[in-house]
């Protein structure tokens, strides 16, 4: 997978610094279990702390599963698991409802992306809105070949269709025969097997096999979306019902700390550290 | 039955009594069950009730963000897939019948049947990956305008799945019907082909109804097809190139909600929706079967009748295998390369993971322990109740409750997958908010609707093989002089143990491959190694569907082709144990 050079090195050059190979330390000899679920963004920077920890420590099970923001917040809420996920901040209705705690620990940009067949390179905010509402619907009108576009989307708990939709397409029409997908890792998959296809996903999982066109003519890259210069962006967060206690505690500070800003960088998010 | 043993009714003391309890006991668990997911459906639709909120629910716009729940088109979807499913798979079973009966040369009838029954033990999971990367490009690169991810995907796909359930049925129909004309036909100076058309075929009359319907009844029930293959978008399609949503894939995706919105409430009058269709196909198969056959026989004169039958004999013997080959091959090669130590342990030693419990990453072997402990587990809860409500209905049980049971015994059979697992996830959400609130989703939980699943399976077959025994034997041990149960037993049990273990056999591949019910009750994507029984857990159908939709990496997908021959090869081998052992596939007649 081609990851961008900056947060690569990042990664490289804390995982180097030896002051921070005692932070799984602080699991070693506890046990106990932590299930997480909610969004999918989030999936490969918790599988690989989950990975770590599991391989230091005997006595503690992690599970990781997916389902999109929406998951998240329902089954933390609901109490079905520790860490519920959210690719999107909690709403006050979330936060009232369930007394949830939020602990941001990455930004993320969002992107339009397309097959990296397509000619088309570069799109302009209101293109994307009509592209989605419906109202463009051959590669053709934007300078590519002449093909019916076809329309990928997320379903309602994705936290990444919430932040696309509201920022991007202004709360506008997702037109209704566009085709749902489950995560962020299907529509990878739906775009890189569809050469006049086209969807959104997390900065972070763009890689070789789709290309993201410039918005407005910027690139939608995390430093971009760190200096501010690509608009649609958002944190991953993870969120607890209540005050985290014990090894829960220790996972949250654990991705926040130097070594989860490291496997985050190196997923192809921005820490927030 | 039960009339030949009230001979000896008057045998047995109070222990036999209570077995009899039990066994009923057994028999009324399946009623019980019934109830139990129906009066869970009703209870969580119940807010719909409300003023406003059923209209919003039955309407043509399905938009949660501006607060608009409309189910209708999720029921179209579903009506539309699995009767076009069934209008495309019910000729090509046809023809498959008369091809293994006398259309096809002698020599290929054997190998297409056994190919059919292959197809019975193909999980559904497996036909979905193979098709959403085999398929569905096709399907782009052949037709301008569609992503591939389309109703016409999902409907042939679903065929191919609904398939051998016609072509049993309908070749169970003629195995019955055709021995006895034989000798009659010839006489009259008739040609097989025209035996079969002409003759055989009229006589199978309610059979035919009875492939139909539960051809039908298995495509709507599908839940994995259509959410991998169908592309979901929840709108009434144009043309089979577009993408429509099911009822079953609309509940897999959306139970992701908020459950205390009008989204989570319109699920249940989806599962409402289907528990209807599963109701009218059941009932519509006990009206077939009491219907006597009549045979009309089609006297019109010509040639033509036996022409095209033999022409559509010989489409289907071609086309059938072609597609099945190619998805399983398609598989097998893109799964073959894979196989080796390290798809199951990836870089933990092998040793550490089998013997210490060493969590294994990017590996099989958690989820291949998982489906294991959770097939052992569903057939240990559902085993026993299975086999002793099966002896009830079919040496005890008389009058009303009887009919009762094995009614709601054929309803249970019917009801998708999917509802399972929304019974279970509603029921733990229950169980939560009154009083064992540290409940939660768990391999045992999802055992246990597995159990619920197979449980039919189990109850049919059982009764299936003990009223295909032979009367004598009954009445033999009548005039010996041996209680009911002691012929039960002692005589009866053990000369339909073969039938039985079959039925048990084909009950655990079918715990083996269901994926929509571990969805919904406690399967993650990534646990490493086992845990308890309330824990989370991987398993292996899971696996192929989170990884085919989900992988991040060409290695990834290649652990998904990996998983669905590892499942499809325990699938198989389940299937062909069970075959060998004489139970066979028996569809409901």
């Amino acid at each position: 997978m081609r990851k961008p050079l900056l947060p690569t090195l990042l990664a490289l050059i804390l995982c180097a610094l030896p002051a921070h190979a005692g932070e799984l330390d602080a699991f070693a000899g506890k046990s106990g279990k932590i299930d997480i679920a909610g969004g999918t963004a989030h999936i490969p920077v918790m599988k690989e702390a989950a990975k770590r920890i599991m391989q230091k420590a005997a006595g503690i099970r992690i599970t990781v599963a997916g389902g999109g923001s929406g998951v998240g917040v329902q089954k933390v809420g609901e109490g079905l698991v520790d860490i519920g996920n959210t690719g999107r901040a909690l709403t006050e209705a979330e936060v009232a409802k369930y007394g949830l705690k939020s602990y941001a620990f990455a930004i993320d940009g969002v992107a339009a992306v397309v097959n990296p067949k397509n000619p088309v390179s570069a799109l302009t905010h209101q293109q994307v809105q009509d592209i989605f509402a419906g109202k463009i619907t051959n590669w053709k009108q934007l300078g590519g070949r002449d093909a019916a576009i076809h329309l990928y989307t997320r379903d309602e708990a994705s936290g990444t269709r919430e932040v696309f939709w509201e920022i991007m397409l202004k709360k506008g029409q997702i037109a209704p025969s566009a085709n749902v997908v489950a995560s962020n890792g299907a529509m990878k998959t739906a775009l890189a097997g569809d050469a006049d296809a086209v969807g959104y996903v997390s900065i972070g999982h763009i890689d070789q096999t789709i290309k993201a066109p410039l918005l407005n003519g910027v690139a939608p890259t995390q430093d971009n979306a760190k200096s501010g210069k690509y608009p649609v962006i958002r944190k991953l967060y993870m969120n607890t019902k209540g005050e985290p206690a014990g090894i829960v505690a220790s996972f949250i500070s654990y991705i926040q700390g130097p070594e989860g800003a490291a496997i985050t960088a190196s997923d192809g998010y921005i820490p927030t550290r | 039955m039960a009339d030949a043993l009230s001979l000896s009714d008057a045998g047995g003391g109070t222990g036999e009594r209570g077995v009899l309890a039990l066994l009923a006991g057994a028999a009324g668990a399946g009623a019980l069950c019934v109830a139990g997911i129906l009066g869970f459906l009703a209870w969580f639709s119940l807010p719909l009730l409300a003023p406003g909120q059923l209209a919003s629910v039955l309407s043509w716009t399905w938009q949660p963000t501006s607060g608009r729940f409309g189910i209708l088109p999720m029921t179209v979807g579903s009506l539309l897939l699995g009767s076009s499913a069934l209008t495309l798979a019910y000729p090509l079973g046809l023809g498959l019948a008369f091809f293994a009966h006398g259309l096809g040369p002698g020599w290929a009838a054997r190998p297409l049947t056994a190919l059919v029954r292959l197809m019975t033990g193909v999980p559904t999971v497996v036909y979905g990956l193979a098709s959403a990367f085999l398929l569905t490009p096709l399907l782009r690169a052949g037709f301008e305008g569609t992503s591939g991810f389309s109703w016409l995907a999902a409907m042939l796909v679903l065929a191919l799945l609904v398939l051998p359930t016609i072509v049993l049925v309908l070749d169970g129909q003629l195995r019955l019907v055709l021995p006895g004309l034989g000798i009659t036909a010839a006489a009259l100076g008739l040609t097989p082909p025209q035996t079969l058309v002409r003759l055989a075929l009229p006589l199978c009359g309610p059979g035919l109804k009875s492939a139909a319907v539960l051809g039908f009844g298995r495509a709507v029930g599908d839940t994995l097809i259509p959410l991998m293959l169908s592309g979901n978008a929840a709108q009434l399609p144009h043309s089979p190139l577009d993408s429509l949503r099911a009822l079953t894939a609309h509940i897999g995706l959306v139970l992701a909600t908020d459950s205390q919105s009008a989204a989570y409430g319109s699920l249940f009058a989806c599962g409402l929706m289907l528990f209807g269709v599963s109701l009218a196909v059941n009932l519509a198969l006990r009206g077939l079967r009491r219907s006597p056959a009549q045979a009309t026989v089609s006297a019109r004169p010509g040639p033509g009748l036996e022409r095209a039958a033999s022409a559509l004999a010989w489409v289907s013997a071609i086309l059938v295998p072609a597609a099945v080959c190619s998805l399983l091959g398609f598989l097998l090669l893109r799964g073959a390369p894979t196989l080796s130590p390290a798809l199951f342990f990836c870089d933990t030693p092998a040793l550490d993971a089998l013997f210490r419990g060493a969590p294994v990453f990017d590996g099989l072997w958690p989820a291949c322990l998982g489906t294991l402990w959770l097939v052992a587990l569903a057939s240990a809860l559902a085993i026993p109740v299975g086999i002793a409500g099966g002896i009830h209905l079919a040496e005890f049980a008389t009058g009303r409750a009887a009919r009762l049971a094995s009614f709601c015994v054929d309803l249970l059979a019917g009801v998708p997958s999917i509802l399972m697992g929304l019974f279970g996830f509603a029921l733990i959400l229950l169980l939560r908010r009154s009083f064992w609130p540290s409940a939660n989703t768990c391999l045992l939980l999802s055992a246990l609707c597995l159990a619920l699943l197979v449980l039919p399976y189990l109850v049919s077959a059982t009764h299936a093989a003990l009223a295909g025994l032979p009367q004598d034997l009954r009445l033999t041990c009548a005039a010996l002089g041996l209680t009911r149960w002691q012929a039960v037993s002692r005589v009866l049990l053990p000369a339909a143990r073969q039938g039985i273990l079959g039925g048990v056999i084909l009950a655990i591949g079918r715990a083996a491959e269901d994926t929509a019910v571990i969805l919904l009750t406690g399967v993650v994507a990534g646990a490493g190694r086992l845990g308890t029984l309330t824990d989370k857990f991987e398993a292996l159908p899971f696996t192929i569907y989170y990884l085919a939709a989900e992988h991040q990496t060409p290695q990834e997908l290649d652990l998904a082709f990996g998983a669905a021959l590892t499942l499809l090869a325990l699938t198989l081998a389940l299937f062909a144990l069970a075959r060998r052992l004489g139970a066979g596939w028996r569809p409901g007649i």
